[in-house]
């Protein structure tokens, strides 16, 4: 125990003032700011500011499009219009999109038989918020002109035609809470992001330390006093220690930032950011378990490698769990509970991200998490088993990369 | 007491045998040597003797107690693979080593420093250890294998890439070492290192144990046929029926003689045609014997 302890503070301590650990400390925070207040405006101003022109024969209709546009305030839309009678005028607007006039033109054909069909033009292929705009704001004056045609009154149909906001809200142990989904989904996802990286990237730091010691023939000297076993656990150890320090330094500056008047509008405000201390501390949990899993991996792989550049081919191994993960996101974030989703969250590559990704639309019932965190234990102790052999002898093969056929003897050695 | 004891230790890797049936023991204060060509064994039998593997057959006894890895405390280990960690501070390193067998902090850091001073290498303590030379690393290895005061010192290729002011500054230090009662083993393929500085060896060839025990006992059951021979004179004597082989550099004649030769009578027919300064009867050298002993193959 006491040279695990040593090897544990010496990886602690060199990693801790190493440069790497002082910039991803500051940076990863730095970027992750960066990405969602452009994700965050972005997504407020997608859509819109579109010069759009509305061109039919119909100008009743053209106006009531017009002003339909135009209430949408989010849209900030310039909208012209065009009264037309020919294909003539079709190819005017036609030049006018070519020629960045206008961003688009939404032509209004009204067929003899009274149906009406009606045709987006813009140089985007796929601009859905505008054409979702404007389908909205056609359907909207086609009705009323139909309900008018039929003899209602202004005041009739706009009762009528009144529209509702659906408002949401999470019902959480038998209460409402006010719930803003876009937020829950944002910090969820952050913290599924933060939890990736940090579990990825520590794993991988242990790979790469296995490897260098491996390089600087270190592990030999060490060999003569300390088990191969004593020196793994101290370096995943060290290494994860290093990982949680980092991760209660984000928490500590987060927590400093929440005091601040900035801060504290961000908490409550638009974004309505809010982070449980129960996910806080799953945050610790999964990162440890994801952590040591990884690292674990990586460890054995380390052993059975030369150089830190053969060890960056493998590391999109480390990725697959999380391209599973986020490629299941529309379904986690619908229907958290479904089987495939729970069955992931239950896999445990795929715990962390997934769980967290749950919480973002609910919290998973306890005991979901009490097994996911008893199945990554065992296989943790399953990874462990296989890496220790591997390392034992790996650390002491120099020269080159083992074959499969190797590393297979190695763990019938060991 | 020995404080090495294997005995028929073996030890195969797949189809090839690295260690055969290997038997020598290690007294306290003596120098050992484990020679033997590149690829002889000598590695492997030093990795068992620490633990770093495992015979197939055989017993290894440290300290006259079968292996037990808590008496590795009390071993110095220096391998032919050195190893340091790159970014980490000269002390910062030997206090981590020293810690390893079992030394409190303050403690290694008290020896490191008088080890450096001893060494002479105290002005480099607080550098990092890429930044210092081959030869300098060299030395921190020494001492991180020394500093904790073993009992028993293994050094494998200790004097290999050093120049030859360190390698006497090692050689001083292993030998005091020895005086103190320390047991040493060491190996090379530097036979004329062995036989100035060892007590006793053991000659490896295919892992196989070729010759053990004694260097003087080893020395003494093999004959000595040569002759180192100054003089001013006639050379006609280089021309006797007890001579095998003779050369002259005028005036120095080194001979070898036939197995039935007498060094006597030679000594005699020179006497009578020249004038002898110096007439020598020269032992064996040990590489001589290990030729002799694995019948002078080309591989040996």
């Amino acid at each position: 125990m006491h040279n695990i302890v040593l090897i544990a503070k010496r990886e602690y301590l060199e990693q801790l003032r190493g440069k790497a650990f002082k910039v991803t400390t500051v940076l990863v925070p730095a970027i992750f700011a960066f990405v969602f207040f452009i994700a965050f405006l972005s997504g407020k101003n997608s859509g819109s500011g579109k010069h759009v022109v509305i061109a039919a024969q119909d100008a009743g209709l053209i106006s009531s499009v017009k002003k339909l546009l135009l209430e949408d305030k989010d849209a900030k839309s310039v909208v012209d219009t065009v009264t037309v009678s020919s294909s003539q005028d079709k190819s005017a607007l036609i030049n006018m999109v070519d020629t960045k006039q206008i961003d688009g033109f939404l032509w209004i054909d009204k067929k003899a038989d009274g149906s009406t069909t009606a045709t987006y033009e813009s140089q985007t292929a796929a601009d859905l918020i505008t054409s979702g705009r404007l389908r909205s704001a056609l359907n909207h004056a086609l009705e009323e002109q139909r309900l008018g045609q039929r003899g209602m009154s202004a005041s009739e149909i706009e009762t009528l035609l009144q529209r509702v906001e659906v408002d949401t809200q999470q019902i959480k142990n038998g209460k409402e809470v006010k719930s803003n989904a876009v937020s829950s989904f944002y910090s969820a996802y952050a913290m599924a992001l933060l939890l990736t990286m940090t579990t990825m990237v520590y794993g991988l730091n242990v790979g790469r330390s296995v490897i260098q010691e491996k390089t600087s023939r270190i592990f030999e000297v060490m060999l003569a006093t300390v088990k191969a076993s004593d020196m793994l656990a101290g370096k995943l150890i060290g290494v994860g220690a290093v990982g949680l320090t980092q991760i209660a330094i984000w928490i500590a500056a987060a927590l400093i930032f929440a005091t601040t008047a900035f801060g504290a509008q961000l908490m409550t405000g638009n974004l309505d950011i809010h982070i449980s201390w129960v996910q806080v501390v799953l945050f610790g949990v999964y990162f440890l378990l994801g952590y040591t899993l990884n690292s674990a991996l990586f460890a054995g792989l380390g052993a059975t490698l030369e150089t830190e550049q053969e060890l960056q081919q493998y590391s999109p191994l480390a990725a697959v769990p999380v391209w599973l993960s986020f490629s299941m996101m529309v379904l986690i974030l619908s229907d958290p509970n479904s089987f495939w989703v729970v069955a992931a969250s239950l896999f445990p590559p795929c715990t962390p991200i997934v769980m967290f990704l749950r919480m973002g639309s609910q919290m998973p019932p306890l005991w979901q998490i009490w097994l996911s965190i008893g199945l990554m234990l065992i296989a943790i102790v399953a990874v462990l088993w296989f890496s220790t052999r591997l390392y034992r002898i790996g650390i002491l093969m120099y020269g080159k990369r083992a074959t499969l056929p190797e590393i297979l003897r190695w763990l019938r050695y060991s | 007491m020995p404080i090495v004891e294997l005995a028929g230790v073996t030890k195969a890797y797949r189809d090839k045998v690295a260690v055969n049936q290997l038997s020598l023991s290690i007294e306290p204060g003596q120098m050992f040597g484990l020679l033997g060509p590149n690829g002889s064994g000598k590695t492997s039998s030093i990795r068992m003797m620490i633990g770093i593997t495992v015979p197939d057959s055989g017993e290894i006894r440290l300290f006259d107690q079968p292996f037990d890895r808590k008496n590795l405390i009390r071993v110095g280990y220096l391998p032919e693979e050195r190893g340091l960690y790159k970014k980490m501070k000269v002390l910062d390193q030997l206090i981590f080593m020293g810690g390893l067998h079992g030394l409190k902090a303050s403690e290694a850091h008290e020896r490191a420093n008088r080890w450096a001073k001893r060494m002479e290498i105290d002005g480099s303590l607080s550098k990092k250890t890429e930044e210092l030379s081959k030869g300098m690393q060299q030395k921190i290895q020494f001492i991180a294998a020394l500093m904790h005061d073993p009992d028993l010192v293994i050094m494998d290729e200790p004097f290999s890439g050093l120049d030859p002011v360190n390698a006497t500054l090692l050689q001083d230090t292993l030998l005091e070492l020895k005086e103190q009662g320390k047991a040493i083993l060491f190996s090379t393929h530097r036979m004329d290192q062995v036989e100035k500085l060892c007590d006793a060896i053991a000659l490896i060839h295919r892992g196989n144990l070729v010759l053990g025990g004694k260097v003087r006992e080893i020395k003494s059951r093999y004959k000595r046929d040569r002759v180192i021979l100054e003089f001013d004179g006639s050379a006609k004597f280089l021309e006797s029926a007890e001579i095998a082989e003779a050369k002259n550099y005028s005036g120095h004649a080194e001979i070898k003689l036939k197995e039935d030769g007498d060094a006597q009578k030679l000594l005699a027919e020179a006497a009578s045609m020249a004038t002898i300064y110096r007439f020598e009867l020269v032992e064996p050298s040990l590489e001589e014997i290990f030729i002799q002993a694995v019948g002078g193959r080309a591989d040996a």
